[in-house]
């Protein structure tokens, strides 16, 4: 390949200013991403060595890292400061390359997510043409399939199938069947080291052929869809060592409402083991690797698509804290194989027609310690909500100490939370307002 | 589709909800970007599909919103030329001042279906340039603070000292000390052009910040 593309480079970073993502340097050029990521290490090099105005760049590293005994397969985006450190902490080290390369030194992960959007958006239909991933069976549904997916949606009415979706509304029960592909290869990304949940990840993917087993294979998913939401949001205001796996950020964002997680501990987990982001694929995503968020943007931008349809009349009517403060909805009424203190809830809190659920958020809650200084904390609070509501009732947030047991943890949540859930009122207003969140002090 | 014109009553209100909106957002983004308050007060929240950082803190949020609220009437009407975020350092000079020029076009109709997605794509690329702008500014000295100006067409100010939008938030005629900045250098971050509003961000920098 010629050199042209360093002088290419070159004049987005230092020109334009702009931050070149290997993603969005293949869709630009028309180039494989494996090449998109030589010529930004080839550029690298040589911009190093001819020591001109400081250039920054994140590196995307996989590989294996043991934390408390447990190995879990990781994907993260590192700053290149923290590499070598990140490097020697993992057991097995399986792949690291260039991720971006910029001007500017970034505080935290949000732009790297936000270049690739608008790329991606428009080559929705061929965003994995250069992607090294390939799988011969991942192919769209077509209108039949669709449509029989969602005659068996709506059949079983135990089902729970609430999509709380206060940003599509009547979308919502639209574009859920047709979500339901995507979320099943979402819930392979979104896997947490536990090996119970590469079990029933395996499920996942075989569920997305069978049509009759959508329902099941959804609520067994080890979802975890609250986990990258909790990875995403909740090491917000601790140290931004390292960043976020971006393809876990693209996913939960754009289809946060509509996804289901069954297992509130999973959301410990990594806020326990991990201040930072880091999300663990399961082994099978190995082959994967990388390029994973291509294939499922792929269905995931077709869902924004369609979602923003309806979503635009009403530009104003979203809040800045709409959704991605709440980890997507979780399924309690189903008994799953982990421990699952939540299971208990179900019995309690429904006795109505409504089914009430409870689910967990991420809350921050704001007051006054003993020296008078204002403290910021964020923990999960299980909520209850119901159905048919658009928006959810606001509990007390629970602070959850992050060192103790999983399951011991969050149990006591649960009580916690449970007493003071029932003591507040439903509110039933269409949006939680922004100050919300800082009334009860 | 829907065709409206300035005559329609909402008109204006979605333009100046739709802008206000994005300075809210812009606003928080530039506190956290130029370290004017720590990092730590800053939430991860979504708007127009992307990440963006908002502050947690309830006062500061309720000083923007507040200010936003009384700027909006300005917008509807077009009065305002530019809303300025101007950083100060420690004695009140400014050091850096990121200035929106806002302009409406005099015939707006908004005819096109894809319209509002397409503005909050270029709203994004805004955001966008927001954040990476620190390439291309030096760093503020430490202990620095905010304040946001508006620059208004004719004699708008005299209606809004009239009637006080918000109660026991007052607005006043700038100082000058506050509105000049010694020897700027000026840095285009983006502009944007579209059916219902024209925007551009610039940064004025002092040369000497400490």
């Amino acid at each position: 390949m010629d050199e042209l593309y360093l002088d290419n480079i070159d004049e987005f970073v230092n020109d334009h200013n702009k931050i070149v993502t290997y993603k969005w340097l293949s869709l630009t050029l028309g180039v494989h991403v494996n090449t998109a990521k030589q010529m930004l290490y080839h550029y690298l090099e040589h911009k190093r060595k001819e020591s001109s105005p400081q250039l920054h760049a994140t590196y995307l590293v996989t590989g294996k890292l043991e934390d408390n005994g447990q190995t879990s397969h990781r994907v993260s985006v590192i700053r290149e400061d923290q590499l070598e450190d990140f490097k020697s902490k993992m057991s097995l080290l399986v792949s690291v390359h260039v991720y971006s390369v910029q001007k500017a030194l970034l505080k935290d992960s949000g732009p790297l997510y936000t270049v690739d959007y608008d790329a991606v958006k428009d080559n929705l239909k061929n965003c994995s043409k250069y992607s090294a991933i390939r799988c011969p069976n991942a192919v769209p549904m077509s209108a039949v399939e669709l449509q029989q997916v969602q005659e068996i949606q709506r059949a079983p009415p135990s089902m729970p199938e609430s999509k709380r979706s206060p940003m599509s509304g009547d979308a919502g029960v639209a574009s859920k069947p047709s979500s339901k592909p995507p979320k099943g290869i979402m819930g392979m990304f979104a896997n947490k080291s536990a090996p119970k949940h590469q079990d029933s990840s395996k499920e996942v993917k075989p569920e997305q052929k069978e049509s009759s087993s959508v329902p099941d294979g959804l609520k067994s998913k080890p979802a975890s869809k609250s986990n990258p939401m909790a990875n995403f949001f909740g090491s917000q205001t601790t140290k931004k060592a390292d960043k976020a796996v971006k393809e876990e950020q693209e996913a939960p964002v754009p289809v946060a409402s509509e996804r289901r997680s069954s297992t509130p501990q999973e959301e410990e987990e990594p806020a326990a083991a991990q201040p930072h982001k880091d999300i663990k694929t399961d082994s099978r995503s190995k082959t994967k690797r990388t390029e994973v968020s291509d294939s499922e943007e792929e269905e995931e931008k077709m869902e924004k698509k369609k979602r923003r349809r309806i979503k635009k009349p009403e530009p104003d009517s979203s809040d800045e804290d709409v959704i991605p403060d709440s980890p997507p909805q979780m399924k309690t009424s189903e008994p799953s194989p982990k421990k699952e203190p939540e299971s208990v809830q179900p019995s309690r809190t429904s006795s109505e027609t409504k089914i009430r659920r409870r689910r967990k958020v991420l809350k921050s809650r704001i007051f006054e310690d003993e020296e008078g200084c204002m403290v910021t904390e964020k923990g999960y609070v299980s909520e209850s909500y119901s159905e048919t509501e658009d928006d959810f009732q606001s509990a007390k947030p629970a602070q959850r100490d992050i060192k103790a047991k999983l399951t011991s943890s969050s149990k006591d949540g649960e009580k916690k939370a449970h007493k003071k859930a029932s003591a507040n009122s439903n509110k039933g207003t269409k949006q939680a307002s922004i100050t919300g969140f800082f009334q009860k002090k | 589709m829907t065709t409206l014109t300035r005559q329609d009553l909402n008109f204006g209100q979605v333009v100046a909800d739709v802008l206000c909106e994005f300075l809210e957002v812009a606003i928080h983004l530039i506190l956290y970007v130029r370290d004017v308050y720590p990092s730590g007060i800053f939430q991860k929240r979504k708007k127009y599909n992307v990440p963006v950082q908002m502050s947690c803190h309830p006062e500061l949020n309720q000083y923007i919103q507040d200010t936003l609220h009384c700027v909006k009437p300005l917008i509807e009407k077009n009065d305002a030329e530019k809303v300025v975020v101007v950083i100060m350092d420690k004695e009140h000079h400014p050091v850096e001042r990121f200035v929106f020029e806002i302009s409406q076009p005099p015939l707006l109709s908004i005819s096109s279906d894809t319209l509002l997605s397409h503005v909050e794509q270029l709203l994004r690329a805004f955001i966008l340039k927001i954040s990476v702008c620190d390439a291309v500014l030096n760093n503020n000295p430490p202990g620095c603070s905010f304040t946001v100006l508006v620059h208004t067409r004719d004699a708008a100010t005299r209606n809004m000292e009239k009637v006080q939008v918000i109660k026991d938030f007052p607005w006043i005629v700038a100082d000058e000390q506050e509105v000049h900045m010694k020897e700027p250098r000026l840095i285009p971050l983006k502009s944007m052009t579209s059916d219902i509003v024209k925007m551009q961000l610039y940064v004025e920098e002092r040369a000497q910040k400490t």
